[in-house]
């Protein structure tokens, strides 16, 4: 991992003195144990704030969108996707970005770790190796670090970025088929009624921040669809009823789309799990048309057009 | 104590079209209690929040003069979902009143001096309440030399064009009227209002200024003012801003540590001068 | 005597009492997430947590609110005012940072001319037991705020957790009222008094965050224009996360929901949004994360200074855990603090 590390900054001090980009957007250390922050150089100077571990969770690729400067951005797998469906969808110009694609093993989930230590708050995180090691006040424990790792990363089959104008470090192997769709075929195999009263549940905690929008590198929409007022389509009060609309709604508008980098679950102040209802989208994009978005830069998403031989089973 | 979030219901009474387009609407209205329109005592420059009830509410200076009695009147443009409501309602609908609000143009600063009124577009409605309220005849004498210039884009754009029409025939009061740029039909001045107040070049000694209009003519208006030697303590400013409550308490129209509701919306240019330039 | 022990294991029976003649609420855990809601047993509270999600402005000062109804018909136009519940209320279990931040509220909320009267009678109704902290989070800094882990503003009645008990301590006259309606509950003892104080210096010497606000609203003055504002907005996404977690935030909007029928309500809304100050015209003061960045901090730290005497900060943290970014305002504030303008 320091490897990578150092990587990164040589790579991020070329950019910039060759002049390749105005920006390089990284991780650096946060001011928590266990997180990392957004980082923004634009002197070669400050490239050694660049940091790379198992907590560089955010999708750096949210802050692509509408920039004039060309910008050096550190990607993981699910970040490099994201960047190739906003190339494809037209808001990221291709020339504009530098991706520098490093492989990744997994993001720790702080809410699961937090989780297992019962309320204690961790003081100070190492990882090493395949454990981290937790410090507080009175204890200190060793956690293996697959038990703690983001639930999108640990079904991920692109750890290594697919998309990338450099390469950090070695490719690493891809898991072997896992079935990433479990927790939706569990889903589907409840009844209408207990699914609904599982999502009302779930989404009752809503509080209307829009975290999960505003740090999803898909949600880029000028206007959202929740600020219209002009028709406004549903209410803006925590109402349960509205509240689920905009859940279900903006699972429709990054169906087919969306790269499960699990930004919006983490980002989610009442811990709820938002990754679900998109996830079965996900797998209804690969049974139906073997799709997996953000692999490619040239092939046109199912969801933007229309092929004659499209199964049409479903008109009746 | 009274729930200040509460409207009063008043009817429309009277609906005028003030422009050509047709999105410019003076809303006569009455309140339905008659305590209520006792009640509702206001200052030329103050607002008060309509409601258009389903649709919400939204805050809009008050354009009669508190000498008119009988009704209140409310010009309103249709730019988004409380005002195109509003536009779509007929004379007998009743709507919500929450008011009389902010702080109105100062009138013991206008008292024994000349009054400088400028106006550019549909920012005229709260200055057309002070000229109405000024000229009365009630009040004539408490003020000096009247002069208003007020200015449009065109001829059709022009609103409270009435009213314009009996001010021009009167002789105690300097009427310029002008629109932008030239149209066949318009006889009258044109020019932009900044450079048709350098014009007719107002004396700034005793005299006090209210300007009203889009920032773009308060931009260039302002250097003409300072050049004719107004003091900055000397000269008004109207601002709009996002406002919701009305009352100071929903913090949006929060520009520093005033508020435009309650400290506001009328600011003495010297006291916008030290706000943060954000509206 | 103002001074009372409550043994953990009566405090179901201190509830079941309370309910009879209250509304009580306190915190409740669900799954992963402690919140106040209101309980009607003993055994629904949770006092283990070291602070809640959602700090307890909500209580006042509801997400969503009901002014008042509204039909529209062929007479005319009814409206129902919705007016604040007058029932007594216990709020129960009241960090003393939250309780602190009851006081900053009161003073938008009852300033001017105009009373909220829907804040202020919950408020009036409501008697604030307080929890005081024994062990502060790495994040806490009410030190640096005006106030401190057992601090006893805005708290009626203060619960200190001594081993298996707790301590209670009348600090106002409600408090003394509320103590007075269980006389069961025995006296403390010097000893007990004197661990709590123990307690408390302990609590306060563990705050290790200290951030000094001193100078910082009179730099602020100086530095609306400057070229920091652009750099320290950068990370930040816009969402309304600090807003919505800070106890002393109550920026709102008001709605109509029902054409023909319906409510006018207030929700929680956010400095943060585009929207907030978009105006019909299109026009925007603040037309980017940069400026509504600066609104917040400015506001928080500079402008509430000059109209309340103070800043509105209570220290609880919660913006710092919870920033889905990261973006730390302890930070912010010592930027500013040694930033040569």
């Amino acid at each position: 991992m320091e490897n990578l590390e150092s990587s990164i900054r040589d790579i991020a001090r070329k950019l910039l003195s060759d002049k390749k980009v105005d920006l390089i957007i990284g991780y650096e250390q946060g001011t928590l144990p266990l997180r990392t922050t957004p980082c923004f150089v634009d002197k070669v100077e400050d490239v050694q704030k660049l940091v790379w571990n198992a907590s560089c969770d955010a999708n750096l690729s949210k802050y692509l969108v509408d920039r004039k400067e060309k910008v050096g951005v550190v990607a993981k797998g699910c970040d490099a996707r994201s960047i190739a469906v906003c190339i494809v969808e037209k808001q990221i110009p291709r020339e504009n970005v530098v991706i520098i694609g490093v492989p990744c093993l997994g993001v720790i989930d702080r809410k699961k770790v937090e989780a297992k230590l019962g309320g204690k708050e961790v003081l100070e995180s190492i990882v090493e190796g395949e454990q981290i090691r937790v410090k507080g006040e009175g204890f200190e424990f060793v956690l293996p670090k697959k038990d703690f790792l983001c639930d999108s990363c640990l079904t991920c089959r692109h750890r290594n970025p697919p998309i990338y104008d450099v390469f950090v470090g070695e490719k690493v192997p891809e898991t072997p088929e896992v079935n990433e769709f479990a927790e939706v075929s569990d889903l589907e195999s409840k009844s209408v009624e207990e699914r609904w009263a599982h999502f009302k549940e779930e989404l009752s905690k809503c509080i209307r921040c829009y975290a999960c929008r505003n740090v999803c590198p898909l949600c880029y929409c000028k206007m959202c669809f929740v600020d219209q007022t002009m028709p406004a389509w549903f209410g803006k009060t925590n109402d349960l009823s509205d509240t689920m609309i905009y859940h279900i709604v903006r699972a429709f508008h990054v169906a087919g789309r969306c790269v499960d980098c699990g930004a919006c679950s983490r980002a989610c102040p009442m811990d709820i799990n938002l990754r679900e209802l998109v996830k079965k989208t996900e797998k209804i994009m690969k049974e139906r048309y073997d799709y997996e978005s953000g692999l490619s830069l040239e092939e046109v998403p199912p969801l933007g057009e229309f092929k004659m031989d499209d199964s049409q089973e479903f008109i009746k | 104590m009274s729930n200040p979030y509460i409207p009063n219901l008043a009817v429309i009474r009277k609906i005028i079209t003030e422009n050509e387009v047709n999105d410019i609407k003076t809303f006569e209205l009455v309140f339905q209690d008659p305590e209520a329109m006792k009640n509702f005592k206001y200052r030329c420059g103050q607002f008060a929040e309509i409601s258009v009830f389903g649709a919400g509410e939204c805050p809009i200076g008050i354009a009669s003069s508190p000498t008119d009695e009988d009704c209140i009147q409310f010009t309103v443009k249709k730019v988004g979902v409380v005002t195109t409501a509003l536009h779509n309602c007929e004379e007998g609908t009743v709507v919500g009143v929450r008011g009389p609000f902010g702080n109105g143009f100062p009138l013991e600063r206008m008292e024994g001096r000349n009054v400088v009124i400028v106006g550019g577009g549909f920012a005229f409605t709260t200055l057309r309440s002070l000229i109405k309220f000024i000229l009365h005849d009630a009040n004539r004498d408490r003020f000096k030399d009247v002069m208003v210039v007020y200015g449009a884009r065109n001829p059709g754009e022009l609103i409270y064009k009435y009213d314009l029409e009996a001010w021009g025939k009167r002789d105690d009061i300097s009427l310029n009227v002008t629109i932008d740029s030239a149209v066949p039909s318009w006889t009258g001045r044109v020019g932009f209002v900044p450079a048709v107040l350098k014009e007719v070049a107002p004396s700034s000694s005793n005299a006090t200024a209210v300007v009203c209009g889009p920032p773009i003519m308060i931009r260039f208006t302002m250097p003409v003012l300072n050049e004719l030697g107004f003091p900055h303590e000397d000269v008004f400013l109207s601002l709009e801003m996002r406002m919701k409550c009305g009352i100071g308490k929903c913090g949006r129209c929060n520009i520093g540590e005033k508020f435009v509701c309650k400290d506001g919306p009328v600011f003495a240019y010297k006291e916008l001068q030290m706000m943060p330039k954000e509206y | 005597m103002k001074w009372k022990v409550l043994e953990k294991s009566k405090i179901p029976v201190l509830i079941e009492e309370l309910t009879r003649e209250y509304e009580v609420f306190a915190p409740v855990k669900k799954n992963s997430l402690v919140s106040f809601e209101r309980v009607s047993s003993g055994n629904e509270i949770y006092l283990g947590f070291q602070n809640t999600k959602k700090p307890p402005k909500e209580v006042f000062f509801p997400q969503t609110e009901i002014l008042f109804t509204y039909r529209v018909g062929k007479k005319g136009v009814e409206i129902e005012e919705h007016p604040a519940p007058r029932r007594k209320r216990v709020l129960l279990g009241v960090r003393s940072c939250d309780a602190r931040s009851f006081v900053l509220l009161d003073k938008v909320f009852s300033s001017g001319e105009y009373k909220d009267l829907y804040y202020l009678e919950k408020r009036k109704n409501t008697t604030i037991v307080g929890l005081a902290c024994n062990h502060p989070l790495s994040t806490c800094f009410c030190t640096s705020m005006g106030g401190s882990p057992f601090g006893k503003e805005g708290v009626d009645l203060l619960l200190q957790e001594l081993n298996g008990k707790y301590l209670l301590e009348a600090v106002t006259e409600r408090g003394m009222e509320l103590i007075e309606k269980f006389p069961w509950l025995m006296d403390a003892e010097k000893g007990d008094i004197e661990k709590a104080k123990r307690l408390f210096e302990d609590a306060e010497r563990a705050i290790r965050s200290k951030v000094s606000v001193e100078g910082v609203s009179e730099k602020l003055d100086r530095m609306f224009d400057d070229p920091m504002w652009d750099q320290i907005h950068q990370k930040c996404v816009g969402c309304a996360v600090c807003t919505y977690l800070c106890p002393t935030c109550c920026c709102f909007d008001i709605l109509d929901e029902g054409t023909n029928e319906g409510k006018r309500v207030r929700i929680w809304d956010t400095c943060q949004s585009p929207l907030f100050t978009l105006e019909g015209s299109g026009h925007n003061p603040r037309p980017s994360g940069k400026e509504r960045m600066r609104q917040r901090i400015m506001h928080k730290f500079d402008y509430v200074v000059k109209n309340f005497g103070e800043g509105f900060c209570v220290g609880c943290g919660r913006c710092i855990r919870e920033c889905p970014v990261n973006l730390d305002i302890r930070e912010i504030v010592k930027k500013i603090s040694t930033w040569q303008v």
